[in-house]
């Protein structure tokens, strides 16, 4: 009896080693989806500021105790560390992605084109595939809802950080951290270094604790563009520096009678946050909880559009007139705009078809305590669909991102590509290219302003925001030159904090 | 033999009318194979959405109900100054652009049944913009209203008149003519916003086509003996208008009525493509305010309890029309 009742405990502690040496090595990344059970609101929400704080404690602890078998790691949906992410094999899936966007024609192509060569040569074989999901970001912005309100959401999508905090509103989106700080899948530390920091940094959202919501592929800037030609004739040698200055010279090039103005009026919220910044003041807080763009920033801000309205220094390009200032700047009918980078080879044909002057572009006029550029660009988000998708997403991303990629894609475009390393690249092709010629000079100017990037709100609920900055607050100084900015601003911020409020996560 | 000749026939009798139900039953079952694919695709693509709406206006929604909230976001309408602004430019417009444009359409449907030359031709020409692409159209426009690139403008400037903003003015129109005259008029007297007539004078060069086709068919429909006997008495243009043309026309002006001030209620396209509801809210008509609601500010909810309250709206006005025009029509 005590003979059987030891060999049985000896065959019980073989069985048990058997079984944990077969299951340690491979602990089935595959089937963990199983997880997924667990309630799909709930998961995300309860664990996402925890989960962060583990890659670096878990290789740490793990890692003196050789003989002790790893415990297998449960993979939840979304992933929520990098080990969850390590965990997942791709192998053999075949896992299909699709990526929304709203590029035009020939963008699409090239960005299928780049994909293609992804399709070809990543190793999980992974298939990606663009679609223009319409014209504009809203037009995606509008789709992507639609989608995830029929429980189909694409894998990826181009996304603005506030729409991103939307989706996360209703856990749709994915935080990409776990994915960026995977051992086995995500970026070297030689590749991190390599990606404009002020880029990264965008994605991170103050609203949902710095959660990754979406991750840089290309980004622009609102800069100033300038007819030098013009501006000499007024007896200006350089571009104006400071605000007074700029409006001085804005208000001399103005002659209604003839058509011409010193600046175009652009209706857009980011025009209006480019000069707050500009004057030191930001559009939400730093700690992201409350609007602040009522500032003194603000106030000289709308002043000085009012006061451009009233002695027609300025012209307004009404919203039905579409790429109105670009068209006018190509004419040399006005002597600023302020716009974004990426338009530049737009503005570099509307003026050879045009008037053909000597223009060049810089940062808008200063006088804060630093020197401030508001830098935009939508990034790419990946939805909450199984983890095997959302990884794929992610090596689509991190695809998109190599330098290879990055330069392709900014020359073609316009935007700034991703990383510091490709920046030569790409301005050796432009100079090339005819389209663009003396003017990749002056793109090559805004890699050195990047670092005096701020943004807007990455918050969920900015665009009505934005809207009433524009459709409402801008309107009203440049038609009524009795209102006060001041009251405007401080009833705008009192609005804009009640719609922060309402879109705070719950 | 007595008894046996009842069970016949009550066996025949039941024997008939069980053919009968089950000949009644295939009837009824093939009626409703039939109906079967519209009743799915209303009940699918009609009433579905319908109720579904109805729960997303019960609900927060934040691409998923959150919190249900049964009518808290029709109890917020009726506090939200906005949307009592928005009806009130609503029906303004609404005021504005049915009499001129089914007036223009009345008598330039008279001018064209008289028999005038080219009678075909104005005719296809009045009816092009409504077959138009509104957006299409609509975009034109706005480039005709352009302060210093348009057409209007260079026109009026051309003439020795002042150029205006047009769809990007919100003083009233009362208001821009007395300033003329350096007179500053009372709010209530400023009349309706500059940018909402160009909107009036774009919305009846579109539909005018349409209400001409309607109101020559009516013209058509009346009976020329009429004409004929009240010339014989000596009635003359106007009289005949007054009191035959008129009088008969009553169904066809009470139908396109009705049409229009529901379209004017609903209208969005090309408001939105014109103006998108400014300058600041001058053209923000309910329609548009719902669209911002949804689109820009993420209310779900409350865009769709909004829908609901439009909805009542439309219906207790064509209720109202039902009632106090309907009596006014002759229909014989």
């Amino acid at each position: 009896m005590r003979t059987f009742k030891f060999v049985s405990l000896i065959a019980l502690v073989i069985l048990a080693l058997v079984a944990v040496s077969c299951a340690a090595p491979t602990p089935e990344p595959t089937k963990p989806p199983a997880p997924t059970a667990v309630p799909a609101t709930k998961a995300p929400a309860a664990e996402p500021t925890k989960a962060p704080a583990q890659p670096t404690t878990a290789p740490a602890t793990a890692a003196p105790k050789p003989t002790e078998a790893p415990k297998p790691v449960t993979v939840t949906n979304p992933p929520t560390s990098p080990e969850m992410v390590d965990a997942i094999d791709l192998m053999g899936k075949k896992v299909t992605v699709t990526y929304w966007h709203q590029r035009p024609q020939a963008q699409q192509e090239l960005l299928q084109s780049m994909l293609d060569e992804f399709n070809k040569t990543n190793p999980y074989g992974i298939t990606a595939k663009a679609e223009i999901a319409g014209a504009s970001y809203p037009d995606v912005y509008t789709k992507v809802s639609a989608a995830i309100q029929a429980s189909q959401p694409p894998e990826m999508s181009v996304a603005y950080q506030n729409q991103a905090a939307f989706y996360r509103g209703s856990n749709a989106v994915v935080n990409i951290d776990p994915f960026l700080k995977s051992k086995k899948y995500g970026l070297s530390e030689a590749d991190a270094k390599d990606y404009v920091q002020a880029f990264l940094d965008t994605d991170q959202n103050p609203q949902f604790k710095n959660e990754r919501l979406g991750f840089p592929t290309q980004r622009s800037a609102e800069v100033m563009y300038v007819n030098m030609d013009w501006l000499k004739k007024l007896g200006y040698n350089e571009i104006p520096k400071d605000w007074k200055t700029w409006e001085e010279a804005a208000c001399k090039a103005a002659d209604p009678a003839t058509k011409k103005y010193g600046w175009a009026f652009r209706h857009d919220a980011s025009n209006f946050a480019s000069q707050v910044f500009s004057r030191g003041g930001r559009i939400l807080a730093a700690d992201g909880q409350s609007y602040a763009f009522n500032s003194q920033a603000g106030v000289d801000t709308l002043a000085m559009i009012q006061r451009m309205f009233k002695n027609k220094c300025a012209v307004e390009i009404p919203v039905a007139e579409r790429n109105g200032e670009q068209t006018r700047f190509g004419n040399g009918e006005v002597l600023f705009v302020f716009a974004s980078s990426s338009g530049m080879s737009f503005y570099q044909d509307s003026v050879a078809k045009g008037a053909k002057f000597a223009w060049d572009i810089s940062l808008l006029p200063q006088s804060g305590a630093k020197p401030a550029m508001n830098l935009y660009g939508a990034s790419a988000s990946i939805y909450k669909t199984t983890p095997e998708k959302e990884l794929a997403a992610w090596l689509v991303i991190k695809f998109l991102g190599e330098k290879t990629q990055t330069a392709k894609w900014a020359a073609a475009t316009g935007y700034l590509p991703v990383r510091q390393s490709a920046k030569q690249d790409v301005i050796d092709t432009l100079k090339k290219n005819p389209a663009w010629g003396p003017v990749a000079d002056s793109y090559a100017k805004i890699f050195d302003w990047v670092q005096y990037s701020m943004i807007e709100s990455p918050v969920a609920g900015y665009d009505p925001v934005r809207d009433n900055i524009d459709k409402k607050m801008m309107t009203l100084v440049l038609t009524d030159f009795t209102v006060d900015p001041k009251k405007l601003l401080d009833d705008a911020v009192k609005e804009a904090n009640q719609i922060l409020k309402e879109n705070a996560p719950k | 033999m007595a008894t046996r000749s009842v069970e016949m026939t009550g066996v025949t009798t039941t024997r008939r009318s069980s053919v009968r139900i089950w000949r009644r039953a295939q009837e009824v079952s093939l009626g409703y194979l039939l109906l079967a694919p519209t009743l799915i695709i209303l009940i699918v693509f009609e009433i579905f959405p319908i109720f579904y709406g109805l729960y997303i206006s019960a609900c927060d929604w934040r691409l998923t109900c959150v919190d249900f909230i049964g009518i808290n976001n029709y109890l917020r309408a009726f506090d939200d100054s906005a949307v009592w602004q928005s009806l009130l430019v609503t029906a303004t417009y609404s005021i504005i652009a049915v009499p001129v444009q089914l007036g223009l359409g009345l008598g330039l449907a008279y001018l064209l049944f008289q028999k005038v030359r080219g009678q075909q031709f104005f005719r296809v020409l009045f009816f092009t913009p409504y077959i138009t692409s509104t957006v299409a159209s609509a975009a034109v426009w706005s480039f005709l209203y352009n302060q210093d690139k348009g057409l209007i403008n260079a026109i009026l400037t051309r003439l020795g008149l002042p150029a205006f903003r047009w769809l990007g003015e919100r003083t009233g129109v009362f208001q821009l003519l007395a300033n003329n005259f350096n007179v500053d008029l009372p709010g209530w007297a400023d009349g309706p916003s500059l940018a909402m007539v160009a909107l009036v004078i774009y919305t009846t060069w579109v539909f005018v086509g349409y209400d001409i086709a309607i109101f020559l068919a009516g013209l058509g429909n009346i009976p020329t003996e009429l004409y004929d006997a009240a010339k014989v008495d000596g009635a003359s243009g106007w009289t005949l208008f007054r009191h035959i043309t008129f009088p008969l026309l009553s169904p066809t002006t009470f139908f396109l009525l009705i049409l229009t001030v529901i379209g004017t209620f609903k209208a969005f396209n090309h408001i939105w493509v014109m103006t998108q509801g400014g300058p600041v809210d001058a053209t923000t008509t309910t329609s548009i305010y719902i669209f911002k609601q949804l689109f820009q500010f993420n209310r779900y909810g409350y865009s769709a309890a909004l829908s609901f309250i439009l909805f009542a709206v439309i219906l207790a006005l064509t209720i109202f029309q039902n009632r106090f025009a309907g009596r006014r029509v002759v229909y014989d």
